[in-house]
């Protein structure tokens, strides 16, 4: 029995955070295409042009408070896309995505640092960006330095870091958000192995303190660990959505009759 | 347990916006100001080092002969220039404001208006912070003020809803187009010599300051240069480049609207 086994009781009764009804989103399928200033505006409609193609399409499914999901499926099947509609960092072309609270995006994590800034001054940047008060990150500053163990370079421009610290220090700014939704995109696969097993530390104490997950990886023992439900996604579609360990095997399933 | 208390950070969303608008519009002046080992002081030196060229190819080599622009020269010069410097600054990073950001852009939510307006604010407050010069040119050259200097508020706030609508029309279709990023370049370069810097709206001869009117930086510059040459002021000028910012600003609203979505994909 892993210890989140036990959230699904209690979450069937919470309230939904996560809402995604009929969602869609196409792209186009290679960037030199001609594009025209009608192209531009007229995203709203339904048809698909010439050279598009749907990288979602009819996705639904609801998340509860408190849950913990997997995104599964191959490379190129909007998975990541997925992640960016819940973050609300891409909007979908056709249906709606309601998310009913605040995010902590494990996305890009090191994107919003600036090269030529201190990491104090990166901290307080990226913490602010994401909705925090001032005073707020001065309350967990310490706690953010400590856990990134970054105490010596305060003051270091952001740009003379390894490249493990700026990951470190990322991860510790984001995971300390304390938005309700935490969004996980492989971000953890860079920085050393001690490392990485702090920051999943982090992210079950998260989920045992009630946050909602929501986990895109390949990695089936890290799906399991974190994870009680799972999405499988394929062709753009939403193809399995149940318990995560029978989605693993439908997913393990098809991609060995498949190649 | 901790979920509830989780929730009590409430934004209203004006206020996220400006703590959004701010942190990024002091993030860029901080940038600024902490690579270079001169800081303040380029946004000072670069109006001042073209001001000086000016000055000089047109009182030492040329003599104004046309009586082009009005004594003091150099205040005339400045008070259209450090307000220039602002436009061209500005607009021209707007060609870059998605660009640059990508990362970033890709991984917060934060009302996308402000990626553009951040350039605005910050190019703004370093045209704030070089009117000291100006103040220093016209004590030397004993230029008087008079009390029409509150009319460089108004200009302000003008080139500001100028500015922000030209830059929600440019950023977004930058992203598509990226030869466009050249062409603003040339337009500005033109745009120089088009509007009333180096000389005034009534120098130009006959029917052409009704149409320079048109441009709605003859109507803000000539606001800005009221503070030292009242009978600067056009009022017809000023009046048409109010409705033409107020017009670019909402096309820029609707453009920006319309393409967002895009620009996150293609970004």
């Amino acid at each position: 029995m892993t210890q989140t086994s036990g959230v699904n009781d209690v979450t069937s009764n919470q309230p939904p955070v996560i809402t995604v009804a009929g969602a869609g989103i196409r792209f186009q399928r290679n960037r030199s295409q001609r594009r025209t200033f009608k192209d531009l505006f007229a995203s709203q409609a339904r048809r698909v042009r010439p050279g598009e193609f749907w990288a979602l399409r009819d996705i639904n499914f609801t998340v509860r408070s408190g849950e913990a999901i997997g995104v599964v499926g191959r490379n190129g099947q909007g998975k990541s896309t997925l992640l960016k509609l819940v973050a609300e960092v891409m909007f979908p072309d056709e249906g709606s995505i309601g998310v009913a609270a605040g995010v902590a995006p494990l996305i890009e994590i090191t994107g919003g640092f600036v090269d030529d800034l201190s990491v104090r001054e990166n901290v307080y940047l990226t913490a602010g960006l994401h909705g925090m008060k001032k005073a707020e990150i001065n309350e967990r500053f310490d706690e953010i330095i400590e856990f990134a163990e970054i105490g010596d370079f305060l003051d270091t421009p952001y740009k003379h870091l390894s490249s493990g610290m700026r990951v470190r220090i990322a991860f510790a700014v984001i995971s300390r958000l304390e938005e309700p939704i935490l969004l996980v995109d492989e971000v953890l696969a860079v920085g050393d192995k001690g490392f990485k097993e702090k920051c999943y530390r982090r992210i079950e104490e998260l989920l045992a303190g009630g946050r909602t997950l929501f986990f895109v990886s390949h990695n089936e023992r890290d799906l399991r660990r974190f994870c009680t439900r799972g999405l499988y996604l394929d062709k753009g579609g939403l193809v399995l959505d149940g318990p995560i360990d029978e989605v693993i095997d439908r997913y393990n399933a098809d991609y060995h009759s498949n190649v | 347990m901790t979920v509830a208390a989780l929730s009590r950070r409430k934004w209203s969303p004006f206020a996220l916006y400006r703590h959004s608008l701010w942190l990024l519009t002091s993030r860029d002046l901080k940038v600024r100001y902490s690579t270079s080992f001169l800081g303040y002081f380029w946004s000072i030196l670069d109006p001042l080092v073209m001001a000086g060229i000016y000055w000089f190819v047109f009182t030492q080599v040329f003599h104004r002969s046309g009586g082009v622009g009005h004594e003091p020269y150099i205040v005339f010069l400045l008070s259209g220039l450090l307000p220039w410097m602002w436009f061209t600054g500005a607009v021209s990073d707007t060609t870059r404001a998605f660009l640059r950001e990508q990362k970033l852009i890709r991984s917060t939510k934060i009302p996308r208006t402000i990626w553009v307006l951040r350039l605005v604010c910050s190019k703004g407050i370093e045209f704030v912070a070089s009117i000291p010069v100006i103040a220093v040119f016209a004590i030397f050259t004993g230029a008087t003020l008079h009390w029409e200097v509150f009319l460089s508020l108004l200009a302000i706030a003008m080139q500001a809803v100028l500015i922000t609508g030209i830059g929600l029309i440019v950023a977004p279709l930058v992203v598509f187009f990226r030869d466009l990023e050249r062409a603003i370049k040339l337009a500005l370069r033109f745009l120089f010599y088009a509007s009333p810097i180096i000389y005034s709206l009534d120098n130009l001869p006959g029917s052409l300051p009704t149409l320079a009117a048109f441009n709605p930086l003859s109507g803000i510059f000539s606001l800005y240069r009221a503070a030292f040459f009242p009978a600067q002021t056009d009022w017809f000028a000023v009046i048409v480049s109010a409705v033409m910012s107020l017009l670019i600003l909402g096309v820029g609203i609707l453009v920006f609207r319309g393409s967002i979505r895009s620009v996150l994909k293609q970004i």
